[in-house]
C-alpha cells in the first residue's frame, strides 16, 4: 500500500511541478512552504539561468547603453530626455524603419533652413522681412512632418505682437487719464481752499449772529461738493493704477508663454521649432528679458547635473547641438554598414533616432538600409523575448540567422552558452531520473525542478514525465508480477523489468532484498558472460568455458548464459566431457572415478581452476574415506 | 717319470650340464613369475576405465606407469598418486597404502599389480620398479 502511495504522490508531484513549470497550476499557499521548500530551486541552476540571460540580454538587446527603458530616459551629454515605454518606442523606430523619404520631405526641410535662415542675426531684421518669415510658418505648417508645431510658433509671435499692440492703446488710455487727474487734483484742491476761506469767514460772523438755524444750512453746502470732486479723483487714480497693472501683466503674460512654448519644443525634441521660436522672442524683447522665468522644473530634469541660469539663448544652444549630433550620428550609422558593422548601425541608430526623430537629416538614411536593419531589429526583439522565455533552440536558431545579416554579431558566445544551458538542464533531468530510481523523492523533485528553472522547454522533461508515469502506473502491478517471476525461477525476467519493480517495490520491506539479490546476480552472470566473450576473442575457448561454468553456479536456466554455453561447447568438447563425468561422479559421491575426470581434464587444460579446486576437493574426499576405512580396520 | 693319476677323480662334464640347466630353469621360474604376481594379470583398460570406473569394479590389473606428481598422502594410510600410464591416455589416480609403497618418487616407473575398489578406486595391492 505504501508503494503504491509513494507512486501516485510522485506522480502528483511530478505534475504539479511541470504544470507550475507551463504556468497552468497556481503558486502554493503559504502555508504549503515547508513542503514546498524542496522545490526551490538550487543556486546553481538559477545562476546559470541568469548568466544566460545576461549574456542573452547583452548579445541581442540592440539599445545603446545610453538608453533606459527600465526608467524610461535616455541620456545624451548630460541631458536626460524623457525616453517613454520601450513598446512605444519600438513602434515608432519600425515605422521610420518602414518609411521612406518623400518629395514632401525634402521640401519642408529645405523651407525649415530658409526660414531659420531669416532668422538669424547676420539677416535682414526690418519689419517686413519678419513679417514676411512669420507668414512662412503657415506654409511650413500645411506639412504633415510639421505636425502643425509652426502654426503654434506663428500664433506664439502674432500673440506678442497684439499685447504689443494693445499696450500701446492702453499707453494712450493712460495718458488721457493722467491729464484728467491732474484737472481733477486742480479743482478738488481750489474747492478746499475756498472752503477753508469761507470757513474763517463764518467763524467771524458767528460772533455777531446768533440764528444757528440759517448758518447750519450754508455749512452743509460746500463740505458736499468738495467731497464727490475729491471722489471722482479718486476713481481716476484707481483707474490709472489698475490699467498700469494690466499692462504689465499683459507683457509678462506673452513672455513667459512664448518661454513656456520653447520650453516644451526642446524637451520634445522639436529642435528646429525650438530654434524658430527663440529667434522671434530675441526679435520681439529686448536684452533684458532673456532669463527664463517658466519651466524651471522640466529644465532642471532636462540638465539634471547643473546649476546655470537657464536663459532663451542656452536652449537655442541645445537646439543647435542636437540638430549637430544627428547629422553626425547619421553619418556614423550610414559608415558602420558600409563596413559590414550592422550591430553598431543599428545601436547608433537608435540613438540617433530617438534624438533627432523629427529632424529631416534622418532621411540620409537609405531605404534599403533601413529595411535591413528592420530586420535585424526584429529578429533581435524576438531573440531577446526567446531568451527571456529560455527557448534555447529558438535563441541558437535566431541567432544563426542573426549572424547571416550582421557580420559583428558575437554567434559563438550565443551557441555556447546555449549548449551549457542545455546541458546543465540535462544533466538535472538525468540526476532527478537517478534520485527517482533510487526512491528519493525529494532529491529528485529539486533535481528536476532545477532542469525546468534552466530550460522549461527541455525534451528530456516531457521524457522524465512519460516515464514516471509509466513507473507510477506499473507500481501498483509490480508486487504481482514480482511475485509470479519469483515462483518461476525467472530471474532474468525480473532483471529486465527492474526499473519499473525497482519503483514499485520501493518500500517492500519483504521483496526488495529479494529483488536486490536477484539484480546481483543476473548482474553478476551478465558480467561472466561477457567476460566470457572477451576470452573467447583472446582465443582462450577453456577460459571462457570455465567463467560460463561460474556464471551458471549463480542460476544454470539463464537464458543468454546458456546460449553463450551452447555456442562454445563445441570448441571444448574433450575437456567438457572429462568435467562433466568428473562433476557427475562427483555428485554421486564416486571420489576416485570423479578425481580420474579432474585429472583427464587437467590434461587438456592444465591451469583449469575447476580441475584444481575439483582435484583437491575430490582427493581429500577420497583421503578421509580410506583413512576411515584403515581406521575400522585396525579396530 | 711319476705315474698318471687315475681317470677317476675327474667329474664327468654331464653332470655340469645337467646342473646350469636346473639352475637356468630355476632363474628362468624365479622371473617369469613363479615367484611374483604381476606377469598374470591383465594391463588396465585406462580409456574404458575413465568412461565407466564402476564396470572394473572388484578387478585387479597391472598397470605400468611413471609416477607424475603425488596428490595427497596422510600418515599411516598412504597416498595418492597421479600416474602417467606407459598405454598411453590422461593421468590416472592411483591410492598406494603405506605399507605397500616405500620411497616413491615422480619420475619413477612402476608396474604395479592394483585392484578396482568401491567408487573406481585403484588400489595398488604391490609394485615394482622397472
Amino acid at each position: 500500500m505504501l508503494k503504491v502511495c509513494a507512486s501516485i504522490s510522485l506522480g502528483l508531484v511530478l505534475g504539479q511541478i511541470t504544470s507550475h513549470a507551463q504556468g497552468y497550476a497556481p503558486a502554493a499557499p503559504a502555508g504549503s512552504a515547508p513542503a514546498s521548500a524542496g522545490m526551490s530551486a538550487p543556486v546553481g541552476g538559477m545562476f546559470e539561468s541568469n548568466t544566460f540571460l545576461e549574456m542573452a540580454s547583452r548579445a541581442f538587446d540592440p539599445s545603446s547603453d545610453s538608453m533606459d527603458f527600465e526608467n524610461g530616459s535616455f541620456a545624451w551629454k548630460g541631458r536626460t530626455f524623457n525616453l517613454t515605454s520601450q513598446r512605444a518606442f519600438r513602434a515608432r523606430f519600425e515605422r521610420f524603419l518602414l518609411a521612406s523619404p518623400t518629395e514632401e520631405e525634402e521640401s519642408y526641410a529645405l523651407l525649415m533652413n530658409d526660414v531659420l535662415q531669416r532668422l538669424s542675426v547676420a539677416n535682414d531684421r526690418s519689419d517686413d522681412a519678419i513679417l514676411e518669415t512669420w507668414e512662412m510658418l503657415f506654409r511650413a505648417a500645411r506639412f504633415d512632418t510639421d505636425g502643425g508645431n509652426s502654426t503654434i510658433v506663428a500664433n506664439q509671435v502674432f500673440n506678442a505682437w497684439r499685447i504689443r499692440k494693445e499696450m500701446r492703446g492702453t499707453a494712450l488710455t493712460q495718458r488721457e487719464l493722467a491729464d484728467m487727474r491732474r484737472h481733477q487734483q486742480t479743482v478738488v484742491a481750489n474747492r478746499a481752499l475756498m472752503l477753508e476761506k469761507l470757513k474763517e469767514k463764518k467763524q467771524r460772523e458767528s460772533v455777531r449772529q446768533t440764528s444757528e438755524k440759517e448758518g447750519n444750512s450754508e455749512h452743509t453746502t460746500f463740505p458736499t461738493e468738495g467731497a464727490f470732486r475729491a471722489l471722482e479723483l479718486a476713481e481716476t487714480e484707481a483707474k490709472l493704477i489698475a490699467m498700469e497693472g494690466q499692462a504689465a501683466l499683459t507683457g509678462i503674460q506673452a513672455k513667459l508663454q512664448m518661454q513656456s512654448q520653447i520650453v516644451a519644443f526642446l524637451v520634445q525634441r522639436r529642435y528646429q521649432h525650438a530654434l524658430l521660436l527663440s529667434g522671434f522672442y530675441q526679435l520681439l524683447f529686448k536684452g533684458s528679458q532673456q532669463q527664463l522665468e517658466v519651466g524651471k522644473g522640466e529644465l532642471k530634469s532636462f540638465f539634471p547635473n547643473t546649476d546655470m541660469v537657464f536663459t532663451v539663448d542656452m536652449m537655442a544652444f541645445v537646439a543647435n547641438e542636437a540638430i549637430t549630433d544627428v547629422n553626425k550620428g547619421v553619418d556614423a550609422v550610414n559608415t558602420a554598414y558600409a563596413e559590414d558593422r550592422a550591430i553598431i548601425a543599428l545601436e547608433r541608430l537608435q540613438e540617433t533616432f530617438f534624438l533627432g526623430e523629427y529632424m529631416p537629416e534622418l532621411n540620409a538614411i537609405p531605404v534599403e538600409q533601413r529595411r535591413m536593419l528592420l530586420d535585424l531589429y526584429r529578429d533581435m526583439m524576438e531573440a531577446v523575448e526567446l531568451a527571456e522565455a529560455k527557448d534555447y533552440n529558438g535563441v541558437a536558431q535566431y541567432a544563426e540567422r542573426i549572424a547571416l545579416i550582421a557580420k559583428d554579431f558575437p554567434l559563438m558566445r550565443v551557441l555556447s552558452s546555449v549548449e551549457t544551458a542545455k546541458s546543465m538542464s540535462d544533466m538535472a533531468v538525468f540526476a532527478a531520473s537517478q534520485y527517482r530510481n533510487l526512491g528519493d523523492i525529494d532529491k529528485a523533485r529539486a533535481e528536476l525542478q532545477q532542469a525546468i528553472d534552466i530550460w522549461p522547454s527541455n525534451p528530456s522533461i516531457r521524457e522524465f514525465q512519460q516515464e514516471t508515469t509509466k513507473l507510477a502506473t506499473a507500481g501498483s502491478q509490480g508486487v504481482q508480477i514480482f511475485d509470479d517471476l519469483y515462483k518461476r525461477g525467472d530471474h532474468r525476467g525480473i532483471y529486465d523489468r527492474r526499473m519499473d519493480l525497482g519503483f514499485a517495490l520501493a518500500e517492500d520491506t519483504e521483496r526488495q532484498p529479494l529483488l536486490m539479490e536477484v539484480i546481483e546476480q543476473v548482474s553478476t552472470i551478465d558480467l561472466l558472460v561477457a567476460q566470457s566473450a572477451e576470452a573467447l576473442k583472446q582465443g582462450d575457448p577453456y577460459v571462457a568455458w570455465e567463467l560460463l561454468a561460474e556464471a551458471a553456479k549463480f542460476d544454470p536456466d539463464d537464458a543468454p548464459m546458456n546460449r553463450a554455453r551452447a555456442e562454445l561447447a563445441p570448441r571444448v568438447a574433450d575437456f567438457v566431457v572429462y568435467l562433466d563425468r568428473a562433476q557427475r561422479q562427483a555428485a554421486e559421491a564416486q571420489h576416485a572415478g570423479s578425481l580420474a575426470g579432474f585429472l583427464a581434464a587437467q590434461d587438456i587444460y592444465p591451469a583449469s581452476r575447476m580441475c584444481r579446486e575439483g582435484i583437491e576437493r575430490q582427493s581429500s574426499a577420497l583421503m578421509a574415506h580410506l583413512s576411515e576405512q584403515a581406521e575400522a580396520a585396525e579396530e | 717319470m711319476p705315474p698318471l693319476k687315475p681317470a677317476k677323480s675327474r667329474r664327468p662334464a654331464s653332470i655340469w650340464s645337467a646342473v646350469s640347466l636346473i639352475v637356468s630353469l630355476f632363474a628362468v621360474a624365479l622371473t617369469s613369475g613363479c615367484g611374483d604376481n604381476f606377469s598374470d594379470l591383465e594391463v588396465l583398460p585406462t580409456e574404458s576405465y575413465m568412461k565407466k570406473p564402476s564396470d572394473f569394479l572388484g578387478n585387479t590389473y597391472t598397470i605400468r606407469a611413471q609416477i607424475d606428481s603425488q596428490v595427497k598422502w596422510e600418515k599411516g594410510v598412504g597416498r595418492i598418486l597421479a600416474v602417467l600410464p606407459e598405454s598411453g591416455g590422461a593421468r590416472l589416480p592411483v591410492f598406494v597404502p603405506d605399507a605397500v609403497g616405500g620411497n616413491l618418487h615422480i619420475g619413477q616407473r612402476y608396474e604395479m599389480r592394483a585392484r578396482i575398489e568401491a567408487g573406481g578406486l585403484i588400489y595398488v595391492e604391490s609394485l615394482r620398479k622397472y
